[in-house]
């Protein structure tokens, strides 16, 4: 089912944790909501799950307006951070829970639970209590729980932030397999950038309760709409540097240095092109540049470190530590003085005062 | 090494030593209880009486209407704690789970009154239950005990732990409040409930003052009632006074050893919260 | 669902409060006002509940009272009898309990024990053991040359019977408290002392006995107010008297005598509430200090 936000806010008491969240998610489409924590994503879960109500705007399930209707009504299943499993009643019983409230017949029910565990392969563990369990299994009767009402919205609340580093990998791959076997519209709360760049099919990325950017994952990475979407995804995060706009509008002077970066993207048509600007490279659009003509950052190497097929190098420039993955071909000793050369299109360019994305993309 | 083995037997001697002097009084009750009437009043006493006397219990069962005390204080016990239960389950619920208006002081208000000594409530409600005209009935010994500050206090500690994302859940599950409540909060207290039965059953058990001014006829008199007004009648006929008396004490200590679990730790949890 | 109150949410409150606020309201908060009331009622007609007089007179015939002047004394003597022995003896056991010794769960059990008796009943069978002749207290005490002692008819030794009744019935809860306030303090403590070089006795003194104050304190208090309130046990040990030539008269038996006895219910109730005001200062006296948390 297609979920709509129109205007979306919430206020608790003084403090504005969502401001005018304008987002449409397509019908089976699997979402990342992603921000730092505070940011106000949990909230705008919890307004979807009804947990909530929003203090001003319009949620839209489809075509209806759930506002004012009770979460048991909305058709939603919801998978909470720490799974809220209820610990006296046995996996079975568990998942058959939400069937009994909606007095389903015992059989029927119990029928459909086990379906349900099956599909997420639990079966095995229907007698027992949720203590007995694991994380990664408790999380998977908790996925059952919610599905079994067979509801039109997956709601998951940081659903693997309880567990080891191993499983969440795993787990991950598991939502994301139920997920397309039950073609269900499924939005997922993180904090974890990665896991929401491995799973989704769009990411909405928050701050401060404010919507920054909405669209698939590999976009936002390439062309992130400002400076802060830029440094939240990435690991290791994007190197940022001072610098000014020169007067062709083309070339850009790194400040305190003598670097001079000639970008091969346009800036967006209609922009009032601010001088101060912050460049921002990718470790990985960085490239060891070895003809002494050509453009690119110079700077003193101070770490060398191999990480599988790559070579991370920690190079210091005014002060600053810049981070560039390149080839290992070149031999580079720790104290070597390198030039580091920038893939074309690969330079971002964000406005200081708003942060804001001054190239345009193609892609837009 | 010998050193820690002289101080770890002094230890032990010592508390034997304690041990037996919290017990002694109880197998002293126990052994006068089954003695010939010539074997109470002897010196050097006698600790295990020639012949078990039992029939001294039937005897002591049938001079005083002790059949009837039992059957008071069980009704009493039982309609209280069950009474209290409920009582306290609902309002434990509101107290952590709704947020309404001046939740926080009507809760300092109920806890600062925790602090008025209960004697001080004995005459107005004595006046209270007399114009009800309750007084010696059953209405009297058991409807002011139905709730308990104290116990609504406790719940409530218990049910802030619950994580709130189970009511979350069971809200999304269509699971109303009242029905969350009962089939999801209530047992998963199970254990804070036990502490709050098991307190309230001995206390209402062994209560004395409270049943000894509101009950004026033989056939409403709860079981220390009952026992006082026998101790006079008994004079010094100790082998039954002690039979009367095991009666009394002996279901207390055996449901005790039972579930001491969840006595001590209710007194402990209570006591440090102070 | 929002966490903020509504007229809905109080409203619903107010349903799930009702049925204890009906009991407590009727039995626990109004009576507090009341028996205030009823202190100043000089003349009071309880069937009718009419007051015909208002006046001061209560108090100040409980302030020229030798008997209730006499009960204060009583209780105090009570009161000084039984709170230090008790919190010694239970803070001993509780230490020895706390060692890594066998059998702990089942000490604990022995000496909580008398806690859940009744305490009209073991009363009763302390009145027994209290007997001058046939007593097992005087058989015991005669091992040690002492001669039989009138426990419970010479008023001198009344008092004592009493607080030795007292201490054994409330050793057991004294010693879960202290147990459980012993076993929030961390071993690491007592580790590092012993590297320091400090004998146990030391280590007693000087982190027990301080790491423990806020306990030791709670407990003086709670101790201090209940025996503030003893009444059962006099009622039971002397047969319904308040103790040979009025020795054992206590102020909840003064209280209760007024009341039940002479039916002076304006007097019982300003004497009640003279004995609440003691137990008040006592409870803002603990709250008070339990707030600046005692020694550390």
């Amino acid at each position: 089912m297609e979920v709509q936000m129109k205007d979306v806010t919430m206020q608790f008491n003084n403090i504005t944790a969502v401001d005018r969240m304008n987002v449409t998610i397509e019908d089976g489409e699997l979402v990342s909501m992603l921000g730092p924590s505070g940011c106000g994503k949990s909230t705008t879960l919890f307004m979807l799950a009804g947990l909530y109500k929003p203090t001003a705007g319009e949620i839209f399930f489809g075509d209806r307006l759930v506002n004012k209707i009770e979460p048991e009504h909305r058709e939603i299943g919801m998978v909470f951070q720490n799974y809220a499993l209820y610990p006296h009643l046995s996996v079975l019983k568990n998942i058959m829970f939400p069937l009994k409230m909606r007095k389903v017949s015992k059989g029927e029910a119990e029928e459909l639970a086990r379906e349900m565990a099956k599909l997420v392969q639990i079966d095995h563990l229907l007698d027992r209590k949720p203590g007995q369990l694991s994380g990664g299994q408790q999380q998977r009767v908790a996925i059952a729980r919610a599905l079994v009402k067979k509801p039109k919205i997956l709601l998951l609340d940081e659903p693997l932030s309880n567990l080891d580093a191993r499983l969440r990998l795993e787990m991950r791959e598991e939502i994301r397999r139920i997920q397309q076997e039950v073609k269900i519209t499924t939005i997922f709360v993180t904090h974890d950038q990665e896991e929401a760049m491995s799973i989704s099919d769009k990411i909405l990325l928050m701050k401060d309760g404010k919507f920054q950017q909405f669209c698939p994952p590999q976009e936002m990475y390439d062309h992130p709409e400002n400076e802060f979407v830029a440094s939240f995804l990435g690991s290791p995060p994007i190197n940022l540097f001072p610098a000014s706009l020169m007067d062709n509008l083309k070339d850009v002077s790194i400040s305190g240095t003598n670097d001079v970066i000639t970008l091969s993207s346009p800036l967006k048509e209609g922009m009032d092109p601010a001088r101060q600007v912050t460049l921002g490279i990718r470790p990985e659009d960085f490239y060891i540049e070895t003809d002494e003509k050509k453009q690119g950052i110079l700077g003193k190497t101070i770490m060398v470190e191999r990480i599988g097929r790559d070579n991370l190098l920690n190079v210091e420039v005014q002060n600053k530590t810049v981070r560039a993955i390149v080839s290992p071909d070149l031999r580079i000793e720790r104290g070597d003085v390198v030039k580091l050369g920038i893939l074309p299109e690969r330079a971002h360019l964000f406005a200081v005062h708003t942060g804001e994305n001054l190239l345009d993309s193609k892609l837009r | 090494m010998q050193r820690e083995a002289l101080s770890k037997g002094f230890v032990y001697t010592l508390l034997i030593i304690g041990g037996l002097l919290m017990i002694l009084p109880f197998v002293w009750m126990i052994s006068t209880s089954l003695k010939a009437p010539n074997e109470v009043m002897i010196m050097p006493p006698k600790w295990i009486p020639d012949i078990f006397h039992w029939d001294n219990y039937v005897t002591a069962w049938t001079m005083a209407p002790f059949a009837r005390y039992t059957l008071n204080s069980l009704v009493v016990v039982i309609a209280s704690t069950i009474g209290e239960l409920i009582t306290t389950i609902l309002a434990a619920y509101a107290f952590s789970r709704i947020n309404f208006y001046g939740r926080d002081i009507a809760f300092a208000v109920l806890l600062g009154t925790m602090m008025v000594p209960g004697e001080v409530l004995l005459i107005p409600n004595f006046v209270t239950l007399a114009n009800l005209g309750w007084i010696d009935q059953y209405e009297a010994l058991i409807i002011p005990w139905l709730a308990s500050i104290f116990s609504i206090f406790l719940l409530r500690q218990f049910f802030l732990s619950i994580p709130k994302e189970l009511s979350f859940a069971a809200k999304i599950d269509g699971c109303s409040d009242f029905r969350f409540l009962w089939s999801i909060m209530v047992p998963l207290a199970k254990p804070a409930l036990i502490t709050i039965a098991l307190l309230k059953a001995i206390g209402s058990w062994n209560a004395f003052l409270w049943p000894l001014i509101v009950t004026s006829s033989e056939n409403m008199r709860t079981l220390p009632v009952g026992l006082t007004s026998f101790s006079t009648d008994a004079g010094t006929m100790y082998e039954l006074l002690m039979a009367a008396s095991t009666m009394i004490i002996l279901p207390m200590i055996i449901l005790y050893i039972i579930l001491q679990k969840y006595i001590i730790e209710g007194v402990a949890r209570a006591g440090i919260k102070g | 669902m929002n966490d903020t109150p509504t007229i809905g949410k109080t409203l619903k409150a107010l349903l799930y409060l009702a049925p204890a606020l009906l009991i407590i309201g009727t039995f626990n908060i109004y009576p507090i006002i009341k028996s205030f009331l009823m202190s100043f009622y000089t003349d009071y007609d309880y069937f009718k509940d009419i007051v015909n007089e208002r006046g001061l007179s209560n108090y100040s015939y409980i302030f020229q009272d030798p008997e209730f002047w006499l009960s204060m004394k009583n209780t105090m003597i009570f009161v000084i009898g039984v709170v230090p022995i008790s919190i010694i003896l239970s803070l001993g056991i509780a230490v020895l309990l706390n060692q890594k010794i066998k059998f702990r769960g089942f000490f604990r059990t022995v000496y909580f024990i008398p806690f859940v008796t009744s305490v009209v009943a073991v009363s009763i069978v302390w009145r027994w053991i209290f007997h001058t002749q046939y007593g097992l207290l005087n058989h015991f005490l005669g091992f040690f040359g002492v001669s039989p002692i009138k426990w419970l008819s010479d008023p001198q030794m009344a008092m004592p019977a009493l607080i030795i009744l007292a201490v054994w019935k409330g050793l057991g809860y004294n010693i879960i408290i202290f147990l459980a306030g012993l076993q929030n303090i961390n071993q690491q403590y007592y580790l590092a002392a012993k590297i320091d070089g400090a004998s146990s006795w030391q280590r007693f003194k000087n982190i027990t006995v301080p790491l423990l104050s806020s306990t030791t304190f709670f407990i003086s208090i709670i101790s201090i107010i209940n025996s503030f309130k003893v009444f059962d046990e006099v009622f039971a040990l002397f047969g319904g008297q308040p103790g040979p030539a009025n020795s054992a008269q206590t102020v909840v038996y003064y209280i209760f005598n007024k009341f039940y006895g002479e039916w002076d219910f304006g007097v019982a109730s300003a004497a009640a509430y003279a004995l609440f005001i003691v137990i008040f200062i006592l409870t803002l006296v603990q709250l008070y200090v339990g707030k600046r948390k005692v020694n550390y």
